[in-house]
């Protein structure tokens, strides 16, 4: 078996890994940015991060790691042609994208009462800004996957064709792999 | 988004048996990690403490790299390109906190 | 050519070239006047000058585009275009509005061709690349309405395919990023955003999505690799633009009056503007290692394959070097923008639109590829012109990079007309590979008149008596 599975390609399109190491690249860019502006604030940086909520981002990892995880199961629910569990997977998944969403908003709520903006100093422009920008990468990680559910749902895949559930699965696992890194940046390292 | 390569029904066999799945698995240590990680944030500062949780997040992306995505079962060159890059973002991450 | 429709392109074409030659002509002026303060002062002043090498630039492309238009939609949709005739009728419009302008800038002072337009009712004249007066903006706006009405049709009654959906669309977006040329408001720096939503929205987003559609459409036709594997790579290269561009915008935003934020923002989201481009270097020889037929027509391959890499190196690298906050602080209005500008508008915009007539022409003149011959002149005038323009970038980038360090860094700064006079040399450079282009062109112009069309019988008993 170990022999037969190492030979295996990419699980997905070849295209979306493209695009996968492009938005690592992208996201590998703002980490350095943060951390490199931070050496000359630490103490700014420090003071502002402890004024963040961290229970939000902390249930946010959690939100989106177990989403994450229904997505490796809806993944091999298809390999063993079971699309109905596959379908019930992905929606679960597509249902705690949503959550991660709706407390993302919550705590922007929260900040925006508190009169933060991109202007109130540097730590809050790159909160803002990369949350910002996550967020975006959710809301693309969800029409992905709801166009795989969807398609899943229409009877598109099954044991033997099942690439676009790992294409969609894939992009939606990058997009937790950066919110881990993320999470530590933003709310833990200080 | 079509399927274009098609591949024999059931390669990767069933786990039998009591032991949960690996993703089921990675999935039950990333929470504890990141519970951990967010403990360790609460808990104060400090250089070590915080290598630590740098450490540990490089090795939660690791998990989701090779059990979520699945590149612990393709060609080794894509996971240690992956590996290759958290320990490069991470290390940009500690060199930048060791000068601050 | 699929469909007698297509024809209508032509024109486009054939125009896009002419105007093209008008902007090579104005451009060896202006460097003249570079080297000769006073040559042909008082009749033909700088800024007339400069304007009309850079109107005629943004014409040209628009015509290149809109025959491409015309001529791909029809055929990836497989019908007929909904209105040749307006198609038509909007070409000669256009090249009228075009003639009229350029002949404005020309013949009649700027300030009294402002009063004449109406430019006191509503102010939109002055700014760079915007200089048209109201009437002719009006006629872009309907222009562009026009060439959107006729492809949508066409669209809506024929077959969907993700690639005329693409081209459509950014059709579409090209048009709407045109509406603040309408919004000129007495606040700098409220007219200097508006301003570059149009420009930087155009060249550094929109045009991106266009030339991504062009350079499609040519390899899906040349190489035969399926439309699916394409259309993906269209769709990454189209979120890589939209990610890095939206925000990228931040670097002309730097020391216009914006919140401060901006100098971080601009800086990394731009520094990633390359990314799609690299891309679309990756994506052009990915399709061609993949091809499944040998096209006859090298020279429109030559271009397509040339097109992402002369827009890398131009937009991508030429456009980081000078991106970050701190060095444009510097180098901000030298002439290391310039040669950025000329590289990137060459190596994109120009050279994609030389790709798709250098495909579509033979076929709209009924053969596959021209003669051997002729497209060895077309490879011959490609090859002059981008050695010229590559060392026109790097004469002008010399040129920036004294201005920075002499005139903008230093205890003791030069003044600027002093700083010029050290920078003869580049300009000479510069013009001498000015006229070098200007030649290469010429050669490229010449291709066309080789007649005779590409026979596969001949070729294949010349490469057995090789």
């Amino acid at each position: 078996m170990k022999t037969a599975s190492s030979a295996q390609p990419l699980p997905g399109d070849f295209a979306i890994w493209v695009f996968i190491f492009a938005e690592l690249l992208v996201f590998g860019v703002l980490f350095s940015a943060y951390a490199l502006s931070r050496m000359s604030n630490a103490g700014l940086f420090d003071a502002s991060q402890a004024t963040l909520n961290r229970s939000y981002g902390l249930v946010n990892t959690l939100t989106l790691v177990t989403s994450s995880y229904f997505v490796a199961r809806a993944t091999r629910a298809i390999r063993h042609g079971r699309s109905a569990a596959c379908g019930r997977w992905l929606g679960g998944a597509l249902a705690l994208g949503a959550l991660f969403l709706a407390v993302k908003l919550l705590e922007f709520h929260d900040d925006f009462s508190r009169g933060i903006t991109l202007s109130t100093n540097l730590f809050y422009m790159f909160y803002l800004s990369l949350t910002f920008f996550h967020f975006m990468h959710v809301v693309l990680g969800m029409v992905i996957l709801g166009f795989v559910a969807y398609r899943t749902y229409a009877g598109a895949y099954d044991a033997n064709r099942y690439t676009g559930v790992e294409t969609g699965a894939s992009y939606w696992h990058m997009v937790d792999l950066v919110w881990i890194i993320l999470f530590a940046l933003i709310y833990v390292l200080h | 988004m079509s399927s274009i390569e098609n591949r024999p029904a059931g390669s990767v066999a069933e786990p039998q048996g009591f032991l949960p799945k690996p993703c089921t698995a990675a999935w039950a240590a990333l929470i504890g990690l990141a519970l951990f990680t967010y403990r360790l944030g609460a808990y104060g500062s400090g250089r070590l403490l915080m290598g630590a949780a740098l450490c540990l997040t490089l090795l939660k992306g690791q998990l989701v790299v090779d059990y979520f995505m699945g590149l612990r079962s393709v060609r080794p060159f894509w996971r240690i390109a992956m590996a290759a890059y958290l320990i490069v973002v991470g290390g940009v991450i500690a060199v930048a906190y060791l000068s601050a | 050519m699929k469909y007698s429709s297509q024809k209508v392109a032509m024109p486009y074409f054939i125009a896009a070239l002419a105007l093209f030659f008008g902007q090579i002509v104005f451009g060896l002026i202006a460097g003249l006047q570079y080297l000769d303060g006073t040559f042909l002062f008082p009749d033909l002043p700088f800024n007339v000058t400069r304007m009309s090498h850079t109107n005629l630039l943004i014409v040209w492309l628009l015509m290149a585009f809109m025959g491409a238009a015309y001529y791909i939609v029809p055929e990836e949709a497989q019908t007929e275009l909904y209105s040749p005739k307006l198609a038509l009728v909007t070409f000669w419009v256009f090249l009228a509005a075009a003639a009229l302008t350029l002949a404005g800038y020309l013949f009649v002072p700027y300030s009294q061709l402002a009063a004449m337009t109406g430019d006191a009712i509503l102010p939109t004249m002055g700014r760079g690349y915007l200089e048209q007066p109201l009437p002719t903006k009006i006629g872009i706006v309907l222009v562009a309405l026009s060439l959107l009405f006729n492809v949508t049709m066409t669209l809506i009654k024929g077959r969907k395919t993700s690639l005329n959906l693409i081209l459509i669309g950014s059709l579409w977006g090209l048009a709407l990023l045109f509406l603040p040329a309408f919004y000129f408001p007495d606040d700098t720096v409220k007219a200097s955003y508006g301003w570059w939503w149009i420009v930087h929205g155009w060249v550094e987003g929109d045009w991106e999505l266009i030339l991504g559609a062009l350079l499609g459409f040519i390899l899906i036709k040349m190489t035969g690799v399926d439309r699916e594997i394409v259309e993906k790579w269209l769709y990454i290269i189209i979120a890589m633009t939209l990610m890095t561009g939206i925000i990228g915008i931040g670097h002309h935003y730097y020391y216009i009056g914006a919140p401060a934020y901006w100098i971080w923002l601009g800086s990394i989201f731009s520094a990633l503007e390359p990314i799609p481009f690299l891309l679309l270097v990756a994506f052009a020889f990915k399709m061609l290692l993949q091809r499944r037929r040998e096209h006859p027509n090298k020279a429109a391959m030559l271009w397509a394959l040339a097109t992402p890499i002369v827009a890398f190196l131009g937009a991508g690298l030429w456009g980081f070097m000078i991106t970050l906050a701190p060095v444009q602080y510097y180098t901000h209005g030298t002439n290391f923008t310039a040669a950025h500008g000329h590289l990137a508008f060459f190596g994109a915009y120009a050279m994609v639109s030389l790709s798709i007539i250098s495909y579509a022409m033979p076929l709209l003149r009924g053969r596959e590829a021209n003669s051997p011959s002729a497209q060895r002149w077309e490879m011959t005038g490609f090859w002059i012109m981008v050695f010229s323009m590559i060392v026109i970038t790097l004469a002008l980038t010399g040129a920036g990079i004294v201005t920075a360090f002499l005139q903008r860094s230093g205890d003791n700064p030069l003044g600027f007309m002093q700083v010029q006079d050290k920078e003869r040399v580049f300009f000479w450079i510069r013009e001498f590979a000015g006229l070098g282009f200007f030649s290469g062109l010429l050669v490229y112009l010449g291709s066309f008149f080789i007649s005779g069309e590409y026979d596969y019988a001949s070729e294949a008993k010349q490469a057995l008596s090789a």
